[in-house]
């Protein structure tokens, strides 16, 4: 009896112990699904030197002196002139100066981008009646053969008789805001070709002409910047081209770039008029390669389309066109984020992110040092920065800057107020400053960072850290706060953090092992942003604590992950290179693979929940916080991406901000729960929600018309969050017959 | 009578295996993760992390080979790993629910398991014995 018991306990024993121990050895990440990084662990950063490639410069990408191919114009168009800023007509006031109570006239409501209006029909008592008014469908999602890349992210603006959006691809929509019926369309034809990182367009921008007298066509006019490099205007009336701007309502924003490919800079934010100035900035892909195409930031005139100045970093003296086989200085810091405009100062609050080659720093320029993963404050009349305010010192953490900043009136001890913005951070520390000098109001401190790991790039001694602001982040990791569904893949999870360098916040990269970067670059506050209420001083902020592992790796192990850049003859889409995962960082001596720090088999995240929250504080009264819960159920996720179902409010991890009501009320999706929420503004108790039909990741927004207060969400899911893609915009109201 | 009495028997007896076989299949899976726990755990002990891994990979190890074996000592050994997890996750991380959910979560789980098939094991361990005497 014995004999047989003890043969198969050696059998089952030899069966499952190789699995186990390949999984401790980082098992690699399931195919198929973004990401699918697989961080090669300790001394395995370089690949022995049995096979050299065929070519170095095969994996290379062309030179960054090469011509720009033909089609990288989308639309073909002529170079623009330029004019002189004291040429340019005076503006206008806008509708976003001080919005109509029942608008909703900018992406973030007003000039001040504060996410808040004054509509007050729904309230705590009746948000549970709640329901939904219309649905209207973009026509915007992957289709069969293509690699899903979307997330919508869109936020309408409303202005009278309109609800203006953009589909992913960049079509033009105007809807009646009281049926969700389409008044126009205007495709504008975006390729498959040309999506970055993410098929978005975050919105559209609402542009009243000083030139073109009202009644005419092209009065009012609705501003876009398209994923393929294009500035257009419409007229908002009946959706045409505006023939007096640029050519036949277009400008090629590729002019000057030099060389690049579709996809690999792109417009995913809503341009910002300032003082008759449209400015215009763009993400370039991340990892890609050290002379990526340039992060230039550049002011048109908003009536003609002409070029007015660029902020171009590595020249700063100069503020005209190239001209030529010349071209904006290559690899710069790129700006990706919504700006916000300052009519009364006369600047434009750029956020911006890092040089290209994103974990490597070795190569940078003092000029780009000066102003990476900042707030530039530029002058609209000349593309001059006026004062620069750095939040990571030489970043190499991708905690670029991914949020719109607030413009508020910061209360001082005295009684006085200070014109001020809130700048929140990936860093989850959220900095106050004065508008006028860039000079933080509340107390930042420096404080000692690690040195660096990797021979050629040292890191910045010190970092500021906002203590004068409550921190939208979780205390440092440790082993113990890792977790799993049981010991098993917490003792996974244990042994993955052990194996990586982890001295907290600014742990710096390595090539001989890991290294864990948190609260990493999905972490803190992104492109959501915060809303903040003018009356109550109330501000809220969604945030989140997702780790990051991620590993240098040599060149030689990059050529045989065949890494290589998007603009490289051989590369071929999703066959590796692509943003936010394995990247080749061309041209540096290193490339990078990173993936969440996951257990790549249960695709669970490694450490404990929360991985989101929500925040009030009050900014007014000292800067406490008035509640802090975490945001997300756990009803659409578990181990495998199974949803539980369970209305457990776990807090997952979230992208999207929220929206603050006279009400008082604060309206959010953004978790991957893919519910839309009410919570109260004053308790920070969740009073309403409702399952959308794809996952909640954009803004929302609330507008009146026709005496009903209407909620607005773009349901368009999100590709790496690996929530549900749709193309409908879900808007809800209250039943006709409330009142 | 001794025919029906005798069918009985036969009708317990089949029961017992039945149930012999399922505490046979809870000792090779707690067998298995004592070896996850034993492999895993020196690889993190080694790397500066928990010990407790190890140590109780070990305790598990023998629990289960025992419980296969058909000893009730394999129970105990399994009831004295529960004891020891439950005393170190409170230590680590105190009361907190989300905290104990991966640590004593599965663990108690399989213990109920380990509980209810005391009696089976005692049972054959008697029939071992009486094999060993003979």
């Amino acid at each position: 009896m014995r004999r047989p018991y003890l043969l198969a306990t050696v059998a089952s024993l030899a069966l499952t112990t190789l699995p186990f121990a390949a999984h401790a050895q980082f098992a690699p990440a399931g195919a198929g699904g973004p990401p699918s990084a697989s961080i090669p662990g300790p001394g395995k950063a370089d690949e022995p030197a049995r096979d050299a490639p065929p070519d170095p410069s095969y994996f290379a990408g062309p030179s960054p002196y090469a011509p720009q191919a033909p089609g990288v114009n989308a639309a073909n168009l002529p170079d623009m002139d330029s004019i002189d800023a004291s040429a340019l007509p005076a503006m206008v006031q806008q509708q976003s100066a001080s919005p109509a109570r029942e608008d909703w006239a900018t992406y973030g409501h007003d000039d001040n981008q504060t996410r808040y209006s004054p509509l007050d029909q729904i309230t705590p008592e009746n948000v549970s009646r709640l329901e939904v008014a219309f649905i209207y469908h973009t026509g915007s999602y992957p289709r069969p053969g293509q690699v899903n890349k979307w997330a919508a992210e869109t936020t309408p603006i409303k202005v009278g008789d309109g609800l203006y959006m953009c589909s992913a691809q960049n079509d033009i929509i105007k809807l009646d805001p009281t049926t969700g019926k389409q008044i126009w369309r205007h495709n504008l034809n975006v390729k498959y070709e040309s999506i970055p990182y993410t098929a978005a367009c975050k919105g559209v921008t609402y542009f009243t002409s000083s030139q073109v007298p009202e009644g005419q066509p092209c009065h009012n006019r609705i501003i876009e910047g398209t994923l393929d490099m294009r500035l257009v205007e419409v007229d908002a009336a009946t959706g045409e081209f505006c023939p007096t701007f640029g050519h036949g309502g277009q400008v090629n924003l590729m002019q000057g770039m030099g060389e690049s490919v579709p996809g690999f800079v792109a417009m995913t934010v809503p341009p910002m008029v300032v003082n008759g100035v449209v400015v215009v900035n763009h993400e370039v892909l991340d990892g890609q390669r050290r002379w990526a195409p340039s992060g230039v930031v550049r002011g048109y005139d908003a009536e003609s389309g002409k070029f007015v100045w660029a902020w171009d970093v590595k020249r700063p003296d100069d503020h005209s066109q190239p001209t030529g086989n010349n071209h904006y200085s290559r690899g710069t810091p790129n700006s990706w984020a919504a700006m916000t405009g300052d009519n009364a100062l006369g600047q434009v609050y750029v956020p911006t992110g890092n040089s290209a080659g994103d974990y490597f720093s070795g190569y940078r320029s003092p000029e780009e040092n000066a102003v990476s993963t900042s707030i530039v404050a530029l002058d609209v009349k000349t593309g001059s920065p006026r004062w620069v305010y750095q939040t990571t010192r030489k970043d190499v953490w991708d905690y670029d800057m991914g949020s719109q900043v607030t413009m508020m009136d910061m209360p001082t001890p005295d009684g006085q107020t200070v014109p001020a913005i809130i700048v929140p951070t990936k860093r989850g520390q959220t900095f106050v400053l004065d508008r006028r000098t860039g000079k933080s109001i509340l107390p930042v401190v420096e404080r000692p960072a690690p040195a660096g790991n990797v021979p050629g790039d040292t890191r910045a001694p010190t970092q500021p850290w906002s203590v004068g602001m409550p921190a939208l982040r979780m205390p440092e990791l440790q082993e113990k706060d890792m977790w799993g569904m049981s010991p098993l893949d917490q003792l996974y999870c244990r042994i993955k953090f052990r194996k990586a360098h982890y001295v907290g916040e600014f742990t710096p990269p390595s090539l001989d092992k890991p290294w864990i970067m948190y609260p990493g670059d999905n972490g803190g506050s992104d492109w959501g942003s915060m809303a903040y209420d003018p009356q109550s001083g109330i501000l809220i902020a969604n945030w989140n604590a997702s780790p990051m592992y991620a590993q240098l790796i040599t060149r030689r192990k990059a050529d045989s992950l065949k890494l290589m850049p998007i603009d490289d003859v051989h590369y071929k889409p999703g066959a590796g290179g692509s943003a936010e995962g394995n990247g080749p960082m061309a041209g540096t001596p290193y490339a990078i693979t990173i993936a969440p720090f996951w257990d790549p088999f249960t695709r669970m995240l490694c450490h404990k929940p929360p991985y989101g929250m929500i925040t009030a504080i009050d900014m007014k009264h000292g800067q406490k916080v008035l509640w802090q819960h975490p945001l997300g159920t756990a009803r659409a996720n578990g181990p495998w991406g199974l949803p539980t179902g369970l209305p457990w409010e776990i807090g997952t991890p979230n992208n999207g901000g929220s929206v603050i009501t006279k009400g008082g009320l604060v309206f959010i999706g953004a978790a991957t729960d893919n519910l839309i929420r009410a919570i109260d503004e004053r308790t920070g108790k969740v009073l309403w929600s409702h399952v959308l039909p794809g996952g909640g990741q954009a803004n929302p927004m609330t507008y009146e018309a026709n005496g009903r207060q209407y909620v607005a969400i773009m349901a368009g899911g999100h590709h790496f969050m690996m929530t549900p893609i749709s193309d409908q915009m879900v808007v809800f109201a209250l039943p006709k017959d409330t009142n | 009578m001794v025919n029906l009495s005798g069918n009985v028997m036969f009708r317990r007896l089949h029961n017992a295996t039945f149930v012999e076989w399922l505490v046979l299949l809870l000792g090779v899976v707690i067998t298995l993760v004592g070896v996850a726990f034993v492999i895993g755990g020196v690889d993190l002990a080694m790397l500066g992390g928990s010990f407790y891994y190890a140590i109780c990979g070990l305790v598990l190890l023998a629990g289960g080979v025992f419980i296969i074996l058909g000893r009730t000592i394999g129970a105990f050994l399994y009831l004295g790993a529960l004891a020891y997890t439950w005393v170190w996750s409170v230590w680590e991380v105190g009361f907190s629910p989300i905290d104990l959910l991966p640590r004593a979560f599965g663990p108690t789980l399989l213990g109920i398991l380990v509980a209810l098939s005391i009696p089976v094991l005692r049972r054959q361990d008697v029939r071992f014995s009486n094999k060993g005497a003979v």
